[in-house]
């Protein structure tokens, strides 16, 4: 290779992880002023609050020691799930595409898949003292069950993460298959490659249904509201997050609006076939897919209860079985 | 209390999962130890006692003016209520009758703030169903009220409405406030119907709420269930029909089946047009002459009790009158009665339910925290 | 204004604890930030339900007995720096639980709330009106904004 195209390729990715940054913070910010605040009839907040101030803001606080068993590897997961968000858009980019095997669909699944597995350990080394370690006389003289087991609120949300890998996240994984199936490859490249020539995938009827249960998996892998099961406010609260503070907050925000960017980018490579690349006009594809889909879901979560597990595995169901006939319609 | 309905010898309860004194789901603070099993709860307790600040013991020895107005600070959300229910006690020892339009003015705030309670109710139940959205359109309805509350009685949360003998003078109503309680009681009804609508045609709400924490008649009866909590589950029963001052008004007293969340909301929903309805009539039909009668004389007096229908349940108080002062100062609030109905409510459901089990029989725990005695029959 | 401060201005983190007041309070404090009409966000204050996220904490009620320490709990968790807002007149001085007949103390209330935790603002009012929260929010911003 010569080094003229090595530079070119450097700046390519570095700039493409730039401007996803940019974009991703703002992404936040649009959801909730533009689309929640507007749908409850209210100002809302400026649209730099929640995904740019709120980071800074947290950065600039004191660090405290979060009360967990392992209070140095609860900080370290967030840092860990940026950095393997960071690695699945790498992977998207065209000019990483000769690193073969990683920048499969296999490479992106795991990835995502260990990002989930991220949000178990959160919750079980989490202490937070909303619940268990607030000081209230409850085992007294006549209490119901004094001597069981007494779990913190961070246990259920760290059991609900687990069901979530075990259910939660099919929809996402068999619509990524839907293009896999139709390109007859795994590798990113082949299937760009496959839509340049014979349109994107989007445009086939497998490419619609495959979409939509893309969109149902994104919301239920990002937990907007109806599919919040991790983190509802009705019983655990934040969930796994309740230990963050100061800067370790900081990431888990930008974790949140750099996945949001990455997800729509992996729906751009995998369904209309436009890698992000700084360096053509397909980026502002990528831009217009990783603003419109933050702004579908917070519709849909605007105007929607949160689920239990009695409504979560019947949706969870029919959309897999739905992911399902989209990559049977591409044999067809 | 004993919450032995489902939960029998076999159930292995594996965890117990505790909120609680501070959490987004109850506002108020007290303590939940749910004993869950794969996410469904086997047993629940609740421990109150939290905002127990001891009014009855306050009250004893008070002037009986100050005993009543110390009343209000009770709870915040049906002040109104509890001064009303005081004066009545005294008025019902000292045999004072009221003028008619006092009692006219008393029934306007007393139905104004069921109507604020429901409200809140409603929106309280909508946020901790996760629907934001609906909690904020309520909300946004909610503060009509709050301003017809306001414009009555000057302040949004403790009017003070009610004084031993008529209404306070500042609570007098003329013609620009009748007229915007008009205006008001016409945009409530128009948009509580449409958030009606928009609420039982929506799927996913209907599927979160329908056939979730019931409580059947039976089970509500030995539990002492009051107010819209008692009426969803089919039981008519309302103390308004029995109170002297809703004679002349014309209402209907609205039963459900099957007392679950679902029913539980609904019973607001459909209380709030019957409240409009007695407003109406009651800014129809308001009668002139004085508001407040002063020429009652204090004497001693036995034990007086009075119910009213407050907008969560039954509610009474109970004192004595000695040298002008008040004595042995008894409250049963409405939620103290409903707290066995909250905690049979959410067991056998999955622990998001078990918190919305609590919300649907309207708890107020500032309330319940009195002195009591439990007496085991 | 440092972007540290410029920060801190544009995104306010509020909590609420509610320690046994009569509830007045804290429904018109939920009202004011969660409601249309009073929307807090607009001013950059976000409501939250966890100390760790929190900047600002609001106390309402005369703090009974059982609420002091998750209080001090509470306070503790927050990371600096850290604002306290009193907002009800039980919350400032026991209100008419704290001072019964004279000056006989209440054994219930522990409070008010400055005997427990540092406060920053005050609220006044029973109940506190909406409007007033939200200029007691500002009061107590000038700590958080130079705080290092």
């Amino acid at each position: 290779m010569e080094a003229s195209t090595i530079i070119y390729s450097t700046a390519a990715v570095i700039g493409t992880i730039i401007v996803a940054f940019i974009i991703s913070i703002w992404l936040p910010g649009i959801e909730r002023k533009f689309v929640q605040a507007r749908i409850q009839q209210r100002i809302g907040p400026p649209i730099s609050s929640p995904g740019i101030m709120a980071p800074l803001k947290f950065f600039f606080k004191e660090t405290i020691n979060p009360n967990s068993p392992l209070p140095r590897l609860y900080n370290a997961l967030p840092l860990g799930g940026i950095i393997i968000v960071f690695f699945i858009l790498l992977f998207l980019i065209p000019e990483m595409y000769f690193l073969g095997a990683l920048t499969s669909i296999i490479a992106i699944v795991g990835l995502l898949k260990i990002e989930e597995v991220i949000y178990v350990f959160m919750g079980s080394f989490s202490r937070s003292i909303m619940s268990l370690s607030m000081p209230f006389p409850d085992i007294i003289k006549g209490a119901a069950h004094p001597d069981i087991k007494r779990s913190f609120l961070e246990d259920l949300s760290s059991l609900r993460a687990f069901r979530l890998i075990a259910f939660g996240s099919f929809p996402l994984y068999i619509a990524l298959f839907v293009p896999v199936a139709m390109a007859g490859s795994i590798f990113l490249g082949d299937i760009v490659l496959y839509q340049q020539l014979n349109g994107p995938v989007l445009f086939s009827v497998a490419g619609i249904l495959g979409a939509i249960v893309f969109f149902i998996g994104y919301m239920i892998l990002l937990n907007e509201y109806p599919f919040a099961i991790l983190k509802t406010k009705a019983d655990v609260i934040e969930g796994p997050y309740m230990e963050y503070a100061a800067k370790y907050r900081s990431y888990t925000y930008l974790t949140r609006g750099f996945l949001m960017f990455t997800l729509s980018a992996l729906f751009s490579v995998l369904f209309l076939g436009i890698p992000p690349n700084i360096l053509s006009w397909g980026i502002l594809v990528n831009i217009l897919v990783a603003i419109l889909f933050p702004i579908l879901s917070a519709i849909m979560s605007a105007f929607s209860p949160i689920f239990t597990f009695k409504q979560f595995y019947p949706v969870a169901a029919g959309v897999s079985i739905l992911g399902v006939l989209a990559i049977l319609a591409t044999f067809v | 209390m004993d919450g032995k309905k489902k939960s029998s010898g076999q159930n292995v309860i594996e965890t117990e999962i505790t909120m609680g004194p501070v959490h987004p789901a109850a506002l108020e603070p007290y303590r939940v130890r749910l004993f869950v099993e794969d996410e469904i709860v086997k047993d629940a307790e609740i421990t109150v006692g939290v905002n127990h600040r001891g009014i009855e013991r306050i009250m004893e020895g008070l002037p009986v003016e100050k005993a009543n107005s110390l009343t209000e600070k009770i709870c915040g959300i049906c002040s109104n209520v509890h001064i009303w229910n005081s004066v009545m006690v005294a008025e019902k020892g000292l045999e004072i009758e009221i003028p008619e339009r006092a009692s006219y003015i008393r029934v306007i705030m007393g139905e104004l703030e069921r109507l604020h309670s429901h409200l809140l109710y409603l929106a309280h139940g909508n946020e901790v169903l996760g629907h934001e959205t609906f909690a904020m359109r309520i909300f946004y309805i909610r503060e009509t009220v709050m301003e017809l509350l306001r414009m009555i009685g000057g302040n949004r949360v403790q009017y003070g409405v009610s004084i031993i003998g008529g209404v306070r003078p500042r609570c007098e109503l003329d013609e620009m406030r009748i007229q915007k309680i008009k205006e008001g009681m016409d945009f409530i009804e128009e948009k509580v119907a449409e958030f009606a609508d928009r609420f039982v045609s929506d799927p996913m709400v209907m599927s979160r709420i329908t056939g979730v924490c019931p409580i059947p008649k039976k089970e509500a009866l030995r539990l002492a269930v009051s107010g819209p909590t008692l009426r969803a589950t089919g039981v008519d029963m309302d103390l308004r029909r029995d109170m002297e001052c809703y004679d002349p008004f014309d209402f209907d007293v609205i039963t459900l089946e099957g007392g679950d969340v679902k029913a539980n909301l609904l019973m607001r929903v459909l209380e709030i047009p019957e409240s409009v309805k007695i407003i109406r009539q009651a800014i129809k039909n308001l009668p002139g002459g004085p508001i407040t009668d002063r020429t009652w004389e204090m004497q001693d007096t036995g034990v007086i009790k009075s119910y009213v229908e407050a907008a969560r349940g039954r509610l009474y108080h109970s004192y004595r009158l000695e040298d002008d002062r008040v004595r042995g100062s008894i409250v049963r609030t409405p939620s103290m009665s409903n707290i066995g109905a909250m905690q049979y409510a959410c067991i056998g459901h999955h622990i998001t339910d078990a918190q919305l089990g609590i919300v649907q029989c309207d708890p107020c725990f500032t309330c319940t925290d009195r002195a009591i005695q439990i007496i085991k029959l | 204004m440092s972007l540290k401060s410029y920060s801190r201005a544009r995104a306010v983190h509020v909590m609420l604890v509610y320690t046994g007041g009569c509830n007045g309070c804290d429904i018109e404090i939920v009202n004011s930030i969660l409601s249309p009409k009073y929307d807090a966000e607009q001013y950059k204050i976000f409501l939250t339900w966890n100390p760790r996220e929190a900047d600002v904490l609001v106390v309402t009620g005369p703090v009974t007995k059982f609420n002091e320490e998750p209080l001090k709990k509470i306070y503790n968790a927050i990371p600096e720096p850290k604002a306290v807002i009193a907002a009800g007149a039980c919350a400032l001085m026991g209100g008419v639980y704290k001072n019964i007949h004279g000056d006989i103390p209440s054994e219930e209330i522990m409070g008010p709330v400055d005997k427990i935790i540092p406060v920053d603002a005050r609220v006044p009012g029973c109940a506190v009106r909406p409007e007033d929260v939200l200029s007691g929010a500002v009061a107590a911003l000038p700590k958080l904004l130079e705080a290092k």
